[in-house]
């Protein structure tokens, strides 16, 4: 195909530094012809001129450089979260801000699935089965105050008999009704440790619905299947997130943990193998595994690259270091955990840094980018020392090895990074969505205001990229450099306002900066001649509003090479 | 088989402390028995290509009847394919990561019902301890496990020297202490020769031809030296509890089980009628009513306590027992038995 097609726009920012705006772009096999006003670009020959996006702001495509795509397919399950969160389909699900309030959702749920028209219900009466059990996700009890959900709130749901699972935000937590408790076996008799017990009044000693860990989880999971995080991802799921993709300005999202085997892979190929998809899915191998497995895996992903293609790209690697800070897992320096509820000095390792380094070099000398997993400032420090030692023994110009959320890292640890070459993809999203518990509980001011230290990284030299790690938080990436140029938490506090970044900054590091890290900055990222035809298309200029308003830049859609795909069709 | 449940035992152990030399041992040494072993990869266990009978992307079973899954990234995934086997296997062991608490494995041997829990054993690089306890990074990760341990394997120890092994002793002494009232059990061992005999129910085993020649005598896989007839590190304590019980007493006894042992498992008669399985591991004690629709165990009454040679508080243990008799019946004396040399010491 030589057709050429010249979109005119209010204004095109291209994030290419020779030249920032444009009026018009030329298209032409998908990829961007020129960029100028439309007299230099008739100079290609004949064109269409596609008016379309006559009223409206073009951007480069907006890059994910961290979430995941069970971002699309949790909207299988009702949402619980404390947030407003839209669902694939547009609509907006609002914050429940009490027990009361997801009481009161959960009862909605439960009178549909009673309802004859729902499939749920005609499936379990066809079946013979006893009733399906309601499951749902998104829950987050660290906002209510030190108020912990039990049986008391949801056995109140419906007439009581309906199993029901509730997986919280973080994945290692659930709370289950008491039919779920009976049908799960589990009793005062259940010794395992993180069937939590009500340890005063008249239920003492009998579990209070609240699940910990995984042996806990597993009573449940026997009974109703991989439930919420740990469900399989399909090829429904994966067209969900491609509909959140379009309405938030996506063209290419990574999916930061995969095991990339035969079933995932042909979920990713059946979808990223149709045009019509609306997203470029650049997966991360889940090198979790024991001490001898580096080598298999840098094989299987250096024989996948192969079969990469436009829409679906390997070659990426993911590492995991430590947990997480809110869930006080983190592996933090000196002086640890600032008020945590029982009195948890430090987090844990869930690769030992032996290992980490020695699967690590595996991997790098296989020439494979490695994305690794730090949040902790103890955990993220001992990535840069192995990596440090890794390169000495087998140096490796332009590797782009990433450090992912790095939430504590400082000035000093990014200068390191700077001189190896690390990039940093940060989570800037806690900022906003955790920001007064890391202030409060987790971390304590002093390195709350540093937290996610965008300014120093760039300061330091440091490639940055910004994230949401969807669906621990909305994918939203113009949220998500928000939260990095205004860094307030939703008690209104300002967490370290020396660290906030300018907008051009900050939606450089969802474009450009993000495609640096994946290694396909020289193909998308910016608007400019030669690289793929990825717009993310807006009703609103995020120049021109105000900085605290970025997050509300109205987004009509996008394009992937070339191809016109509208948020509202 | 009147014993349903499958004994479940998880190794711990940081990277380097011979995790994988012990499970390849016992695959080999198996000597009849069904054992399947979860691993977190395949690459570091090394089987002779003539013991393979069947190689699948995440189960190898051998021709001996034991199989080897990768736990992948989902524990309870792989426990409920194996749990699916037929006919069941005789034992479960998981290997823990080189950084996971083995406890919190063992909570799945709480949960699900088709497990006991038997055993939590943590190996212990006796020469390469110090090193590894002076990287700040990794003290308490190497502490972690020890809290649970119903045994730690003090392990290398022909490449520990004796101010190392006195250390390692020291530092399991100290470090068990303020969670637990004495430290576990600490058996030194190179290469990880442990017995297999570990692994399996102790109503089960032949404690009882101990006199005909002890655990090891069964007979032993291709490849492995021979080893002596019988283990003499290991003591058992077997009375023979004929009376009836009170389950509040036993729980408060299993609680509080005098230090030395190891592990215990029993079946005993309870005063308002029925039967109560008792089981301690992992330094946990367990107390289960038989339900009412399910036959009496086939051993009868019985109860039987391991621990290391010689540490095994006989006369203690007697009296907690006795103690926790309803209405005593007349009954054999307790017998405790130097497993393998037929040395019997009586009560």
């Amino acid at each position: 195909m030589t057709a050429t097609t010249v979109y005119s726009a209010r204004r095109i920012h291209t994030m290419n530094p020779a030249q920032p705006t444009a009026s018009h772009v030329a298209v032409r096999d998908g990829r961007i012809l020129a960029v100028g006003d439309l007299a230099r670009l008739q100079a290609w020959g004949p064109h269409t001129l596609d008016e379309r996006f006559a009223d409206k702001v073009l951007l480069p495509g907006f890059v994910e450089g961290h979430c995941h795509l069970k971002e699309g397919s949790l909207w299988e399950w009702p949402y619980l979260g404390w947030f407003d969160r839209r669902d694939p389909a547009g609509k907006v699900w609002p914050g429940l801000r009490s027990m009361a309030a997801v009481v009161a959702r959960l009862a909605e749920i439960d009178a549909e699935m009673i309802a004859p028209t729902s499939t749920a219900a005609a499936e379990a009466e066809a079946s013979g089965a006893a009733q399906a059990p309601l499951i749902a996700w998104g829950f987050d009890p660290i906002y209510f105050g030190g108020e912990r959900m039990t049986v008391a709130h949801l056995d109140g749901v419906g007439d009581g008999t309906r199993p029901i699972v509730i997986a919280h935000a973080n994945g290692h937590l659930m709370n289950v009704n008491s039919a779920m408790l009976h049908a799960a076996g589990i009793s005062a008799e259940t010794e395992v440790e993180g069937v939590m017990k009500f340890d005063a009044g008249p239920l003492a000693g009998q579990p209070n619905g609240e699940l910990q860990e995984p042996a806990a989880m597993y009573l449940v999971l026997k009974h109703v299947g991989n439930a919420g995080l740990l469900a399989p991802l399909s090829e429904a799921g994966l067209r969900a997130f491609g509909a959140i993709a379009t309405y938030q300005g996506v063209t290419t999202a990574t999916d930061l943990v995969n095991r990339l085997a035969e079933a995932d892979l042909a979920v990713l190929r059946g979808a990223c193998g149709d045009d019509h998809f609306p997203v470029r899915i650049v997966p991360a191998f889940q090198a979790f595994h024991g001490t001898h497995g580096a080598a298999a895996g840098a094989e299987h992903v250096r024989a996948l690259i192969a079969t990469s293609t436009d829409r679906l790209r390997f070659g990426l690697v993911k590492m995991m270091l430590d947990g997480s800070i809110q869930g006080f897992s983190a592996r933090l320096r000196w002086p640890g955990y600032f008020n945590s509820p029982n009195g948890t000095k430090n987090g844990i390792w869930v690769t030992a840094p032996a290992q980490y380094e020695a699967d690590f070099e595996t991997y790098h000398r296989a020439g494979l980018t490695i994305h690794s997993h730090t949040n902790g400032d103890e955990a993220s420090g001992a990535a840069v020392d192995a990596i440090e030692r890794v390169l000495a023994r087998a140096p490796r110009p332009d590797h782009r090895h990433t450090l992912q959320h790095g939430q504590m890292i400082d000035a000093p640890m990014f200068a390191r990074m700077g001189a190896l070459g690390l990039c940093a993809n940060l989570f800037t999203n806690h900022l906003w969505y955790w920001g007064d518990q890391h202030h409060d509980m987790t971390m304590g001011p002093d390195r709350a205001h540093r937290l996610n230290a965008c300014r120093s990284a760039l300061n330091a030299g440091v490639a940055l990229a910004i994230h949401s790690d969807a669906p621990v938080t909305p994918l939203a990436p113009l949220f998500t450099a928000w939260c990095a140029v205004n860094r307030i938490t939703p008690s209104g506090r300002v967490l370290g306002a020396a660290e906030c970044l300018t907008v051009a900054e900050a939606l450089r590091a969802i474009t450009l900066g993000a495609a640096w890290t994946l290694k396909l900055d020289a193909e998308i990222g910016s608007i400019e001649c030669g690289k793929r035809a990825d717009f993310a298309v807006l009703h609103d200029d995020p120049f021109e509003l105000p900085p605290s308003k970025l997050k509300d830049a109205r987004i009509w859609g996008t394009v992937l090479s070339g191809r016109v795909f509208s948020a509202s069709e | 088989m009147n014993e349903a449940r499958i004994p479940f035992t998880v190794i711990g152990g940081f990277l380097g402390a011979g995790k994988t030399t012990l499970l390849q041992r016992w695959l080999l040494a198996a000597a009849g028995r069904r054992i399947a072993v979860l691993v977190n990869d395949f690459g570091a266990i090394n089987l002779d290509a003539a013991l393979v009978a069947q190689a699948g992307a995440d189960t190898i079973a051998l021709s001996n009847g034991c199989v080897c899954c990768s736990i992948g990234d989902d524990l309870s995934a792989a426990l409920l394919r194996l749990l699916a086997t037929q006919p069941p296997f005789d034992a479960v062991v998981v290997e823990a990561s080189g950084v996971s608490d083995p406890w919190r494995i063992a909570q799945y041997a709480l949960a699900e019902p088709r497990l006991a829990l038997h055993g939590v054993l943590v190996l212990v690089d006796a020469a390469g301890l110090a090193a590894n306890l002076a990287d700040p990074l990794l003290a308490d990760t190497l502490q972690r496990p020890l809290a649970h341990a119903d045994l730690v394997v003090l392990n290398h120890a022909d490449r520990a020297s004796s101010a190392d092994l006195a250390a390692a002793l020291a530092w399991v002494a100290q470090d068990a202490a303020p969670r637990h009232a004495a430290a576990a059990p600490v058996i030194t061992t190179q290469r990880a020769a442990l017995p297999v005999h570990l692994l399996f129910s102790l109503l089960e085993q032949p404690i009882h031809q101990a006199r005909g020649g002890g655990w090891l005598a069964v007979g032993q896989a291709p490849g492995l030296a021979a080893p002596p007839a019988h283990d003499t590190r290991f003591e058992a304590w077997q009375p023979q509890p004929a009376g009836c019980f009170d389950e509040a007493r036993l729980r408060a006894w299993l609680r509080a089980l005098p230090v030395g042992v190891l592990r215990l498992k029993g079946w005993l008669l309870l005063a308002g009628g029925g039967w109560a399985e008792l089981q301690f591991a992992g330094r946990h004690g367990t107390l289960r009513r038989l339900p009412a629709n399910q036959p009496a165990p086939a051993s009868g009454a019985a109860i039987v306590a391991i621990g290391l040679a010689g540490q095994v508080p006989v006369t203690t243990l007697t009296c907690g027992l006795q103690h926790c008799e309803v209405a005593p019946l007349m009954h054999a004396p307790a017998l405790a038995r130097r497993i393998g040399n037929t040395i019997d010491r009586s009560v």
